[in-house]
């Protein structure tokens, strides 16, 4: 039995042909192809069987694509645990190594990817691009913060007075 | 101004309006060297036919409404957001740059601004390949510099708000607070509720894994049915959660729903018991002294909130209201010294040197019944429910089962039983006796099934004044921890699972004891293998109490000092000397300690804001 071929459209048009598990690491595709094809078992004898099953997904562009599918296809053969259970030990894991490594990209890139791997309900994937935007945070003063970001300071400066007073407490521990 | 525009346009959303200012602008005599890409080459000096091609591609992708979604990627296009921000100063450097230069190469230049601010995003895409491939490394490590500084997002305020949510929560509390300093929309989001709703699921009650900091649970606003079993959700009535609150992802709307004012939010929760937690550590109190006693204190308990009992010498058992420091009431009955005490929100148990067991209304001060049947003092009780057990100087625990009116003798200790605890979710008792020695008993047989102690096991070599059994599922820090690294693999006598190994599986059985000893010493007991697993040394005379919560053990011993340990590392975190005579009881509550002196002084060590 052929598998049926899979073929991911992205925004700007471009075209990635993936493997079924691969494809799958996205649960919104999962359950777009659980409806379109029925069980495997029930073999179709209909001849559109050949043609390629296409998914546009509209809001990622071909860059980005291409790595959510390196991600997908790396861990195409890992099952990763419910993610609701044991949120717990997972929330306090570190990213890992090689996810980080993978995620080490400019930050617009790393922006497109989190909202992508939202889009396409990737969690693990969400996960690991949320905490490395946390370790850009991690450790860091307000203004070192702006600074990472390019963000203007809205305080006045009274109110930023108010505000380092407001949250004292958790300095020098 | 143009120039400035065109530029702007280049990097930013670009205005179909303004643009049109540039058209008839500074476009009009403009060269732009069309064969630059392919030749590879940098600026030549001949003008081309530039006006022709320039004009028509502007005038097509700036009047084609056709293009107009195609020519915004999906960042420019004006229905999203754009969070780019023009940076001023840069512009103003570019323009005295330009300024520099002659009237035609101005022109060439700005030329070059438009068509890229013009093209749509697949031309764009080209023209910038095109440029790229012409630079040499030099030029390229000016970009890549260039672009690392351009590309700064702001994640927190685009992202979906509840993808930002995600984000703080991955962050410890400093760097929460730092984030809610950022901007207005920062404050918002690091101050969430959600937020800090999972910062006190992840520290309060437990030891974070990820930042080793774990925050007291302090939640018993009212006396509890029983003070010893409290429970986080506890926190949830004096905290901002109206009803049950939802799991933070899935709610997004709920973040708009009315905020009642009469609760509190959970970053002040966090906070205040984020301070007691810092005093704890750096050791900040503040001391309360109770007067009254007449003769050394022999036994205190503290109910965690405003209520403290402390046993004396002098026969009598004063009630303390812990706010005010006043004298409640002083309960009267046995005839000899008052050594130990353990109450709840109804009713006080003692026992006496008398070889008395009292049970009191301790609201009226009514003494409602005496147990008698010890042949020598009472050294120590301890109640669940409808049964206490007594440990007597006559070297015998006694089983008391108040509704049906039997009591059971243990026998098995050589000397002074000092300490008893019951387990309840075991249904075990655990005693500590002069003999140096613990014991387990089931108390559904009554049978001993098992002695802590014996020089092979490692056991204490003086009288045991105390024992705590306590369950913790974090890894905890053992004497071995050393050797097992030094060693390698071969720790022979842990892979055997003898078959008395295997009756200890109970999960219901506590994980560890802790016990104190008057050979100066207190130790840590794996209940399993029954060996002790630690020793904290640093008292140099016997230790005569301790008591332990989830995150700290306190020993009040004879040589006048007061030491708080870190239950998880064993590592003496406080010495407190200062007293005037030897400790004999120590009591431990959230964000406070109290010690009984043998000279009748009672102290407490309060590590809370209010009285800071």
């Amino acid at each position: 039995m052929t598998e049926r071929k899979i073929i991911i459209i992205t925004s700007d048009g471009d075209k990635f042909p993936v493997e079924r598990k691969v494809a799958e690491k996205s649960i919104l595709i999962k359950n777009m192809l659980k409806n379109l094809l029925p069980a495997d078992d029930e073999e179709e004898d209909d001849e559109d069987a050949d043609e390629p099953i296409e998914v546009p997904t509209q809001n990622v562009r071909s860059a980005v694509m291409k790595n959510i599918l390196e991600w997908c296809d790396h861990y195409k053969d890992y099952n990763f645990p419910d993610d609701e259970q044991d949120d717990d030990s997972k929330k306090s894991a570190p990213i890992d190594a090689w996810d980080k490594n993978f995620l080490n990209v400019d930050q617009e890139m790393l922006y497109e990817i989190i909202l992508a791997a939202n889009y396409l309900n990737i969690k693990p994937l969400l996960n690991a691009g949320c905490k490395v935007v946390a370790e850009m945070i991690r450790g860091k003063s307000p203004e070192e913060i702006r600074k990472t970001f390019n963000i203007v300071n809205d305080f006045t400066p009274e109110e930023e007075a108010a505000i380092r007073r407001e949250n004292e407490w958790a300095e020098d521990r | 101004m143009s120039d400035m525009s065109v530029l702007q346009k280049a990097c930013n959303t670009p205005a179909p309006t303004k643009l049109d200012l540039v058209l008839n602008g500074s476009l009009k005599s403009g060269a732009i060297e069309e064969e630059s890409i392919e030749e590879s080459s940098t600026v030549q000096d001949e003008p081309t036919t530039s006006q022709s091609v320039v004009k028509p591609f502007l005038a097509t992708h700036l009047q084609d409404q056709d293009y107009t979604n195609k020519r915004f990627c999906y960042r420019h296009n004006p229905k999203v957001r754009c969070d780019k921000r023009t940076d001023e100063t840069k512009m103003r450097e570019i323009q005295t740059e330009l300024e520099k230069l002659p009237r035609r190469d101005k022109e060439a230049i700005t030329h070059v601004w438009s068509i890229f601010s013009a093209a749509p995003t697949q031309h764009r895409t080209l023209i910038l390949q095109g440029l790229l491939s012409q630079c040499c490394f030099p030029q390229l490590s000016f970009i890549s510099q260039e672009v690392s500084q351009l590309i700064k997002i702001d994640f927190i305020e685009t992202l979906p708000s509840e993808i930002s949510l995600k984000i703080l929560c991955y962050l410890d509390c400093q760097s929460l607070c730092n984030a809610a300093q950022v901007s207005t929309k920062w404050k918002q989001l690091a101050d969430d509720d959600r937020v800090w709703r999972y910062m006190c699921e992840q520290h309060i009650d437990r030891k974070c894994p990820q930042c080793g900091w774990g925050l007291p649970l302090m939640a018993v606003k009212k006396l509890q049915e029983s003070s010893r079993r409290r429970k986080f959700d506890e926190i949830e009535s004096d905290s901002a959660v109206e009803g049950h609150q939802p799991p933070l992802i899935e709610a997004k709307q709920e973040a708009k729903r009315p905020k009642t004012n009469k609760k509190r939010p959970w970053k002040a929760v966090y906070s205040e018991r984020f301070t007691v937690e810092r005093n704890w550590r750096k050791g900040l109190y503040k001391i309360k002294r109770f007067e009254g006693h007449m003769d050394g204190v022999l036994c205190c308990q503290y109910d965690n909130n405003n209520l403290l009992m402390t046993g004396s010498y002098d026969k009598t058992i004063k009630i303390w209201n812990v706010e005010t420091g006043k004298l409640i009431r002083t309960l009267t009955g046995h005839t000899r010294g008052v050594r130990t005490l353990a109450f709840d929100d109804q009713k006080l148990i003692t026992g006496g040197l008398d070889s008395t067991i009292k049970v009191w209304n301790y609201r009226t001060g009514q003494c409602i019944s005496t147990y008698t049947g010890h042949e020598e003092g009472v050294v120590s009780v301890d109640f669940h429910e409808k049964l206490i057990v007594s440990g007597s100087a006559d070297n015998t625990v006694k089983v008391w089962h108040v509704e049906t009116r039997t009591c059971y003798t243990l026998r098995g200790h050589t000397d002074w039983v000092t300490c008893v605890k019951i387990h309840p979710k075991s249904n075990t008792l655990f005693s500590s006796s002069d003999d140096a020695t613990v014991r387990m008993w089931d108390l559904n047989t009554n049978e001993c099934i098992k002695v802590f102690g014996g020089v092979e096991n490692n056991g204490h070599i003086g009288q045991v004044q105390c024992v705590v059994p306590f369950s913790l599922k974090d890894a905890i820090v053992t004497d071995f921890d050393d050797k097992l690294t030094d060693e390698g693999d071969n720790c022979g006598e842990q892979q055997e699972q003898s078959e008395e190994d295997q009756k200890f599986d109970n999960p219901d059985y506590p994980t560890h004891l802790l016990t104190a000893s008057l050979d100066n010493t207190i130790k840590l007991w794996d209940l399993k293998s029954g060996k002790c697993v630690r020793t904290q040394f640093g008292h140099i005379e016997g230790v005569w109490s301790i008591a332990a919560d989830t995150f700290r053990i306190v020993s009040g011993a004879h040589d006048k000092l007061i030491k708080v340990w870190d239950l998880q590392t064993g590592k003496c975190m406080h010495t407190f000397a200062g007293s005037s005579s030897p400790i004999s009881c120590v009591a431990l509550g959230d964000s406070r300690f109290v010690c009984g002196l043998e000279d009748g002084e009672v102290k407490m060590y309060c590590f809370d804001a209010q009285s800071l």
